[in-house]
């Protein structure tokens, strides 16, 4: 056991948390839509393409914000929020990307540099990202970890490849209508209202019985909660129902005495929910006095912070996480990466400078699958072409021959159990840190990949 | 018995509405000013207290006395004696304004000065870490933890204190002396200078309190969860009258134990559930403001002796001789065309676009002339408005495939027809109570009408094209440029002539006096629906542009009601009756942080490329945050607004009135030299 690591984490729930309204949309997409991870039939390790050494063949290559000696890329996050979310510190990962990549001698004999990091302020998104588009002579836009993604058509429509945090919808495309040059951390599709099996198994895992389900009143959060509910009707396996459901909350309740009562009076063992962290909080602190013993599922609540001051309200809860885990015993290369750099970079691990970190290696790997006279579209393509990309083991595996528009058969998420206010990675069927399953086949068993 | 159960459920929740509402109605009894602020004032000693407590780990009575009986009164001192000493006499919209110029700048000035990082945990006021960590009676069916306990306690004795100050002691009646007329109590003997700054500490200390009590409900101190639960209260404040303490204290538990008792008995998922339990404070709000009797006939509080007051100067521009405004209309339009020349040729699409979006900005900015400058009603809710006439075009163009004009004009017939159905009760209201109300129809738009798909498209916004016009595509930015000045120059040639026919004159004899208006037979009502009917459809009109402007019809990137509060402040402290107030501020409102923005970059660019330059200059360039902009912006925006106190025609008319004057002044000066030259060259031999 050579853990030491003592992240601090935040979640998009606690940033996006902004004013009443501006958090509502956003907030909810994050807290119920961690973007669906799929990843094709091999397993990645140390040795993989992606840690191999960076062609440094340079040729001319003529395109926006390429020169003889430089690759130019800009980002733009919501730094300023009323909260203070730390969505800057996803300037932070891609600058220990690049950082990385440039002290082995860049790409193509070219450093990258984030020469823009914008402050998209108050919903400006639109705006910001046209002036990446049109004044700052980037090849690649990353990070974007915005409030709103206002400026998805824009970017669409510019053709430039983009990669940030998928917690907007718009992120997501149709097939009709893929936005294929938009690249989430972890696949572009939110899935919202899907169906989960992890929730189900989870539940199984904690030996409930019966489930209550809690969502606000605004589309994302009710459709979330619909999804919960349906998780649990289409894994009868489980051997869990749904005993008590409201989805109508309003935001900002601080209130859940009458819900828990409800639960109570229902026999809930288990509890999901589409709500915001003072959410989680003040019904586990409602539970905890009503003397209620049921386990959280809390779908976006990786956050060590949170955990160091109400971590014992938690013990026993379950929470799904974008990527591998920080706590693992057996780090990804990735991941050992990511720590070595973020710290040389004056960052702190948290799950902001990875979305960054993500964004970056992802640019990169497109660029060296593109070759020595690389553009904008070989880029996007050689992505989409990708059908296991997992940053060097730092992922479960996008298939981004799919992942812009649709669901893959495979679901693997990670999953993490509160245990003395620390997160434990929970394994699945071949000992690895996620949990898979397949999709069509209705099975709750967890499969290997 | 179950329902006697979730009543007492919801009596904990009704104690922190009660506090909040008590507070407000304390700060109004004794002072006249409905203070949206108390929200700002309460984070502030919600930061102190967190910082004393937690992060020095002072004890409970040291961090509780410093932050609530010190810092709190201090900030009430401060807001007294640089502020609402000079609005004593002034009317409800001008201390409303001035409130809500507080409301934005307090937070922002409170993050520069404490930093804007993440405080979890608020810790409450109580000797344990976590609310939860002290339970009572354990193990009951009814548990009170720490922080309901304290909050619970403290509300029955401010209750109990307030209701003795009021009915038994000097200073209470004193203050509302003061509160009624200042003048009137000094003729008295009253010092009301001294009393006037008792009222602000109290009402400061009880926002403290406030702050400090309810911050722990929350799992980080922000300024939005205080002041949303503040809106929330509103309804509280209004069943108390603004006036009786032991009202506002029941209508908070009442509002509070009607919460639990509907989350109790409602089904969880019905369309009535969905759409009224969110929105239950805000539906309470505004059928209390329409139905409580003897709202609409209770005088607000104003000083009588007002009248006596000079009556404010006309506008520059109808006060200007002839020659000025030909001049002046000459240089505007010169300008215009430079402007439109510079953004045509010269402005990246960045600087474009934001010159845009001020454009677009600035037709509801009209919209809040015609409300706010010509009907003298300070309406909170042109932004929801303004969105109701972005999501009907964008529904219909998604929906039926018309060309986006055309929806354009949906939009405003829609927005104007519910504009008018909103005016019929609400204009009946005064001052005060017409602000309640629009704000509460704002948020029962947001919190009913927004989710539904069928009004805002659910989670993803409508997409909104931009329309192609004959053989201009107006997806050039240039193009619609013009599209958005030819948009903008129609609306205010509507509000002029508005302005100058006879609505415009029965709302001016209106703003002057209601009494003498009716005499000479004017309809008061019927004005101000007619204004208000115009003035929801050019935000409606507004709202589609600034939809086709985003490409999409997005409630949380356009409307938000907070930001809709910001656009009063800005366009009311510019000047509420000036068409050119109103461009500027649009323009202002989005060009202005952007410009902050380079300004605050520029140190940090200049080290950057000069690696030799001194250490202190570098030293200086790390200290400046570019992330201040937004903050700096909202302050300036905030104490634009403040300033409200001092020209309530508008900062940008006292400007245009001084230089007409100094103008007329000099050509005055020069003509009597003249005169004195040419008689004295007549008188010579």
């Amino acid at each position: 056991m050579t853990e030491t690591t003592t992240p601090h984490r935040s979640s998009p729930l606690r940033s996006l948390a902004v004013t009443a309204v501006l958090a509502t949309a956003a907030l909810l997409a994050g807290a119920c839509g961690n973007s669906e991870s799929s990843g094709g039939s091999t397993t990645t390790s140390a040795s993989s393409p992606e840690t191999s050494a960076l062609d440094q063949t340079n040729v001319p290559v003529d395109q926006p914000g390429v020169t003889d000696t430089e690759i130019r890329v800009g980002g733009v996050a919501s730094v300023t929020n009323p909260l203070g979310g730390k969505y800057g510190d996803t300037f932070l990962g891609a600058r220990a990307y690049f950082e990385k990549v440039n002290s082995e001698g860049g790409i193509y004999g070219r450093e990258l540099n984030l020469v823009a990091e914008r402050d998209d302020k108050l919903a400006n998104n639109a705006a910001e990202i046209e002036a990446l588009l049109q004044q700052d002579d980037v090849f690649a836009i990353l990070p974007i970890a915005t409030l709103l993604f206002s400026g998805a058509d824009k970017l669409v429509e510019s053709g430039v490849p983009a990669f940030g945090w998928t917690i907007n919808p718009e992120w997501q495309g149709t097939p009709e209508e893929p936005k294929s040059n938009l690249f989430g951390q972890n696949g572009s599709y939110l899935c919202l209202g899907c169906v989960q099996p992890q929730v189900p198994w989870a539940a199984k895992q904690a030996g409930a019985t019966k489930a209550g389900v809690l969502g606000y009143a605004v589309p994302q959060s009710s459709q979330c909660a619909d999804g919960w509910e349906k998780s649990f009707q289409e894994y009868p396996d489980a051997g869990v129902e749904v005993a008590f459901k409201d989805s109508a909350l309003s935001y900002g309740t601080t209130d859940f005495s009458v819900q828990v009562s409800k639960m109570k009076e229902a026999g809930v063992d288990f509890v999901v929910t589409c709500i915001d962290n003072t959410g989680v909080v003040n019904l586990a602190k409602e539970l905890k006095k009503q003397g209620v013993e049921a386990v959280q599922f809390l779908p976006n609540a990786y956050d060590q912070e949170l955990l160091d001051e109400f971590g014992d309200l938690f013990e026993g809860s379950f929470a799904s996480v974008s990527f591998i885990p920080l706590e693992v015993e057996d780090k990804p290369q990735g991941m050992q990466d990511y720590l070595e750099w973020i710290e040389q970079v004056g960052g702190t691990p948290n799950e902001n400078s990875i979305v960054g970190w993500l964004n970056a290696a992802l640019l990169v790997e497109g660029l060296r699958q593109a070759g020595p006279e690389f553009t904008q579209q070989k880029v996007i393509d050689a992505i989409n072409a990708d059908t296991n990309w997992t940053a060097d083991g730092f992922l479960t595996g996008v298939d981004w021959t799919k992942s812009h528009n649709q669901r893959a058969d495979v679901n693997c998420t990670p999953i993490v159990k509160v245990e003395n206010s620390a997160f434990v990675p929970q394994t699945g069927a071949d000992g690895r840190p996620y949990v898979c399953f397949d999709i069509p086949s209705g099975s709750l068993e967890p499969i290997t990949r | 018995m179950q329902l006697l159960e979730y009543a007492i459920r919801g009596v904990p929740t009704g104690c922190v509405f009660a506090l909040l509402a008590v507070g407000l109605v304390l700060t109004y009894k004794t002072s006249g000013v409905f203070n949206l602020a108390f929200a700002g004032q309460a984070y502030v000693s919600a930061i102190v207290y967190y910082e004393l407590r937690k992060e020095l780990e002072l004890p409970l009575v040291a961090a509780g006395v410093i932050s609530i009986l010190i810092v709190a009164p201090l900030i009430g001192l401060l807001l007294e004696r640089v502020l609402f000493r000079y609005l004593r006499s002034a009317g409800s919209m001008a201390k409303l304004v001035t409130s809500l110029g507080l409301l934005i700048a307090i937070p922002e000035i409170a993050k520069l000065l404490f930093g804007s990082e993440t405080r979890r945990n608020p810790p409450p006021l109580w000797w344990v870490r976590r609310t939860d960590e002290w339970l009572w009676p354990e193990g009951a069916t009814f548990v009170l933890d720490a922080g309901q306990v304290a909050t619970i306690l403290s509300t029955v004795v401010v209750v109990i204190g307030l209701v003795v100050l009021f009915r038994a002691t000097n200073l209470g009646l004193r203050m509302r002396a003061v509160v009624e007329s200042p003048r009137l109590a000094e003729l008295s003997g009253v010092d009301s200078e001294r009393v006037s700054m008792a009222a602000w500490m109290l009402s400061s200390v009880l926002a403290g309190l406030a702050g400090v009590l309810v911050a722990p409900l929350f799992a980080s101190l922000n300024p939005f969860d205080l002041f949303t639960l503040l809106v929330a209260a509103l309804a509280a404040t209004v069943f108390g009258g603004l006036t009786s303490i032991p009202l506002t204290f029941l209508g908070g538990i009442l509002l509070g134990v009607l919460q639990a008792v509907l989350a109790g008995t409602l089904p969880t998922d019905s369309v009535l559930t969905n759409g009224l339990r969110p929105s239950l404070p805000f539906v309470v709000l505004f059928l209390l403001l329409l139905f409580r009797p003897g709202l609409r006939t209770t005088r607000e509080l104003t000083d009588p002796l007002a009248s006596v007051d000079a009556p404010p100067p006309p506008p520059a521009a109808r006060a200007r001789p002839p020659w000025i405004a030909t001049s002046a209309r000459v240089f505007g339009t010169v300008v215009s065309l430079i402007a439109v020349a510079l953004c045509w040729f010269v402005l990246d699409s960045y600087w474009l676009g934001l010159a845009i979006s001020g454009l677009v900005l600035s037709v509801t900015m009209m919209s809040l002339i015609v409300v706010v400058g010509m009907g003298g009603m300070l309406s909170l809710c042109q932004a929801a408005l303004a969105a109701i006439g972005a999501f009907a075009m964008a529904q219909v163009v998604a929906g039926t495939g018309v060309p986006v004009v055309l929806g354009l004009v949906v939009g405003v017939v829609v927005a104007a027809a519910i504009g008018a159905l909103l005016a019929i009760p609400v204009v009946r209201l005064d001052g005060v109570y017409l602000a309640l109300a629009t704000l509460a129809f704002a948020l029962m738009f947001q919190s009913i009408f927004v989710p539904l798909s069928w009004v805002s498209g659910g989670a993803v916004p409508i997409t909104v094209p931009r329309p192609v016009i004959g053989p201009l595509d107006l997806s050039d930015d240039r193009y619609f440029l013009v599209f958005v000045i030819v948009c903008a120059v129609a609306t205010a040639l509507v509000v002029i002539r508005l302005r100058e026919g006879t609505t415009g004159r029965f709302l001016q004899a209106l703003q002057t006096s209601d009494v003498a208006a009716a005499s000479i037979g004017i309809n008061g009502p019927r004005a101000r629906v007619v204004a208000f009917t115009i003035a929801a459809g050019i935000a409606g009109f507004g709202g589609g542009l600034a939809a086709i402007d985003l490409g999409q019809a997005s409630y949380e990137a356009s409307f938000p009601y907070l930001i809709g509060l910001v656009w009063v402040a800005l366009l009311v402290s510019a000047g509420a009756r000036s068409i050119q107030a109103a461009v500027l501020s649009g323009l202002f409102f989005f060009l202005f942080p952007a410009l902050l923005d380079k300004l605050f970059a520029l140190p940090g660019n200049w080290v950057d490329t000069n690696p030799d330059a001194p250490s202190w200059v570098a030293g200086i360039a790390d200290a400046i945050q570019p992330t201040w902009a937004q903050s700096v912006a909202f302050i300036l925006f905030g104490i634009g607004a403040i300033t409200y106190a001092k020209h309530p025609e508008g900062s940008i008319e006292a400007q245009t009135t001084a230089s007409v004057n100094a103008i007329v002044r000099r050509v005055e000066a020069r003509n009597d030299r003249h005169r004195v030259a040419a008689g004295a060259g007549g008188s010579a031999p």
